[in-house]
């Protein structure tokens, strides 16, 4: 009881144990997983890192020339790194930043938006995959 | 892991016959769709202080036959026939749904089409 | 005239860190029948596993089962696949996982100790041992990069390595927390209104704990001796100076003692595991596709966790079963509540350290 109340009152001069949190910034630990990032240089277009995505997060999206775009939604992503893991020129064409998304706000379209684009990447592909198909043919037909 | 298969009509007796509560651990009643409306029902048990022993009682059974309950033997095998009861629509004796579900839920999720 | 009533206790409660739903049948003061509800958080994680995500991926989504235990619901599907795939790890990856399960079990049992300490009323201790176990929280946050959800393990080995500095942190944060573990066990023992609330309050007896199968912390305090860590063989506990702890009363001050003596056994093999880690690769090949039946028994911070993983060869998985320890606990739960005074209630829950995301999964 006595022990109690002394501590008590120590307790008075002693430092307080919460951060003053606007104040004072929170230290994140260096190696923090934070956003995914790419270099459209360095890219061979693989697709890995599309498919090993566990909620597919990263998507192509099929341009009639052959070319593909990479598109990438924060607000989906686990931050697990799986395709950091599975792209063959890690730190070139994709490597994980230390820097923290921010929350999502309704012009950004975290989750409308992102659909429109998961319908279009899919049809996208679709198409393209007509197209060459009957390209084949043609060929054929030719020779 | 060993896998001893049994029937529904001699499960009661048999996991009466094997199951004594200082030695085993009843962990739970499992269900694993095959298609076609089969289903495979499972009784797992671990030992006690023992590396690595586990036991597994299996039946080949199909959606529509009840399936008894384990319960005057083991009474915390209650939790695993609501469970089995929720997501496979199977008939057990005493265990009521909605232990996940809704009550009168029509769907079972992990019950394949038939 | 009826004799009893009945007083629901949740689903949303002030003293309740849980969704799930008692409903008390009470004499005056005493409960002599409860039923539960727990299923309010149902994600159909189950399903999910097996129609919409391949099996590599699903080692990240059953890690979303459970916050505090992610690590432990990742591990064991993980060697679960691993025994399909017929790969076993060496040590260096073995090392690595458990000290990342004991450090998860550090900070989940000084979660529930703080949880018991607020629902008897003791506001001040929640924020001392919820501040303490900061220090753990932040040896993991930068040993796997996040404060929640580690995402550290992954079919093949794990995703980081140990470096130096991590090494001098993880010494130095689990030096600090010894000491205070010390003067908690010195509070949790001698402190007179704690043992007020404490002792003699929902008791399980050791017939009790047998007919209802109770298991982890709220077996182990009513003395029987079960813990997943000495009956499997998946990693080398016992050369890592494990002993299991038992207690014999099997009431609340049982349970928390359990709990405390665990804190200090899993310190003393975190430091055994960062002294003595092997030499080797972190991350290997694990090829093909599992086929097959495997089992895995994993005891997480609540009691034993487990795996049943079959596929057929393919990339989707046929069937995955998680049998999470809250879940198993239930019956037990029940039993303990009956004869127990109603306001004795809440820490009487807390005490077991319910995880109703993880049952209801």
């Amino acid at each position: 009881m006595l022990r109690s109340l002394l501590e008590a009152f120590l307790n008075l001069f002693r430092p307080i144990r919460t951060h003053r949190y606007p104040a004072e910034e929170i230290v994140l630990p260096s190696g923090y997983r934070g956003l995914i990032e790419y270099g459209i240089d360095a890219c061979i277009f693989c697709d890995k890192c599309e498919k090993v995505c566990p909620p597919g997060a990263i998507l192509f999206y099929q341009n009639e020339d052959g070319t593909k775009t990479y598109r990438y939604n924060p607000w989906l992503c686990i931050y697990c790194g799986e395709c950091v893991r599975a792209c063959p020129k890690p730190e070139e064409a994709l490597w994980q930043s230390e820097t923290k998304q921010l929350s999502a706000l309704k012009e950004d379209g975290a989750n409308e938006g992102w659909f429109v684009w998961e319908a279009a990447c899919k049809q996208s592909r679709e198409a393209y995959a007509t197209v060459k198909k009957s390209a084949k043919i043609q060929n054929k037909s030719e020779e | 892991m060993k896998k001893i298969e049994t029937t529904l009509s001699t499960l009661l007796r048999d996991i009466g016959a094997f199951y004594i509560p200082k030695l085993w651990h009843f962990l739970s009643v499992n269900g694993i769709d095959l298609g076609e409306g089969k289903i495979e029902l499972q009784w797992i048990f671990s030992a006690y202080g023992v590396k690595d022993e586990i036991v597994i009682y299996y039946v080949l059974s199909d959606y529509n036959t009840p399936v008894p309950s384990l319960v005057s033997l083991i009474p915390s095998a209650i939790m695993g026939e609501r469970e089995i009861v929720d997501m496979f629509g199977l008939t057990v004796d005493g265990a009521e749904s909605g232990l996940y579900l809704d009550e009168d839920s029509r769907t079972h999720p992990l019950r394949g089409e038939s | 005239m009826k004799k009893t009533i009945q007083i629901p206790l949740g689903s949303q409660h002030i003293s309740l860190l849980e969704p799930i739903r008692f409903k008390f049948e009470c004499e005056n003061e005493k409960i002599i029948g409860v039923d539960a509800d727990v299923g309010f958080v149902h994600r159909g994680v189950e399903l999910a596993c097996t129609r919409s995500f391949e099996f590599k991926q699903v080692g990240y989504v059953v890690a979303r089962v459970c916050g505090l235990c992610a690590i432990t619901h990742s591990l064991s599907y993980t060697l679960a696949v691993e025994k399909l795939l017929g790969y076993v790890a060496n040590d260096r990856i073995k090392y690595l996982r458990m000290l990342m399960v004991e450090l998860d079990r550090i900070h989940s049992h000084m979660l529930c100790l703080a949880h018991t300490a607020e629902n008897a009323g003791f506001e001040a201790l929640f924020m001392q041992i919820m501040g303490d176990r900061e220090l753990i929280m932040d040896v993991q946050e930068a040993i796997s990069g996040n404060r929640v959800q580690f995402d550290y393990i992954s079919i093949g080995g794990v995703n980081r390595d140990l470096t130096p500095e991590l090494v001098a942190l993880t010494h130095k944060n689990l030096g600090l927390l010894s000491e205070k573990i010390d003067a908690l066990i010195g509070l949790f023992d001698n402190n007179w209104s704690l043992s007020l609330k404490y002792k003699g309050v929902g008791v399980l007896s050791l017939e009790e704990a047998y007919t209802y199968n109770a298991l982890g912390p709220l077996a182990r305090a009513a003395g029987l001796a079960t813990d997943v860590r000495a009956e499997t063989s998946d990693f080398p506990y016992e050369a890592l100076g494990y002993t299991m702890i038992l207690e014999s009363t099997g009431d609340i001050h049982a349970r928390n003692f359990v709990r405390l003596r665990e804190i200090v056994n899993s310190i003393a093999m975190c430091r055994n595991i960062i002294e003595n880690l092997p030499i080797g690769e972190i991350q290997e090949k694990a090829k093909g596709k599992p086929n097959g039946e495997a089992v895995v028994r994993v005891e997480a911070p609540r009691g034993e966790l487990f795996y049943l993983v079959r596929g057929s060869g393919q990339n989707m998985l046929d069937r995955v079963r998680i049998k999470t320890p809250t879940f198993s606990a239930i019956p037990a739960m029940m039993e303990v509540f009956k004869g127990a005074e109603y306001a004795d209630a809440p820490a009487i829950l807390a005490s077991f350290d319910p995880c109703m995301s993880c049952t209801a999964k």
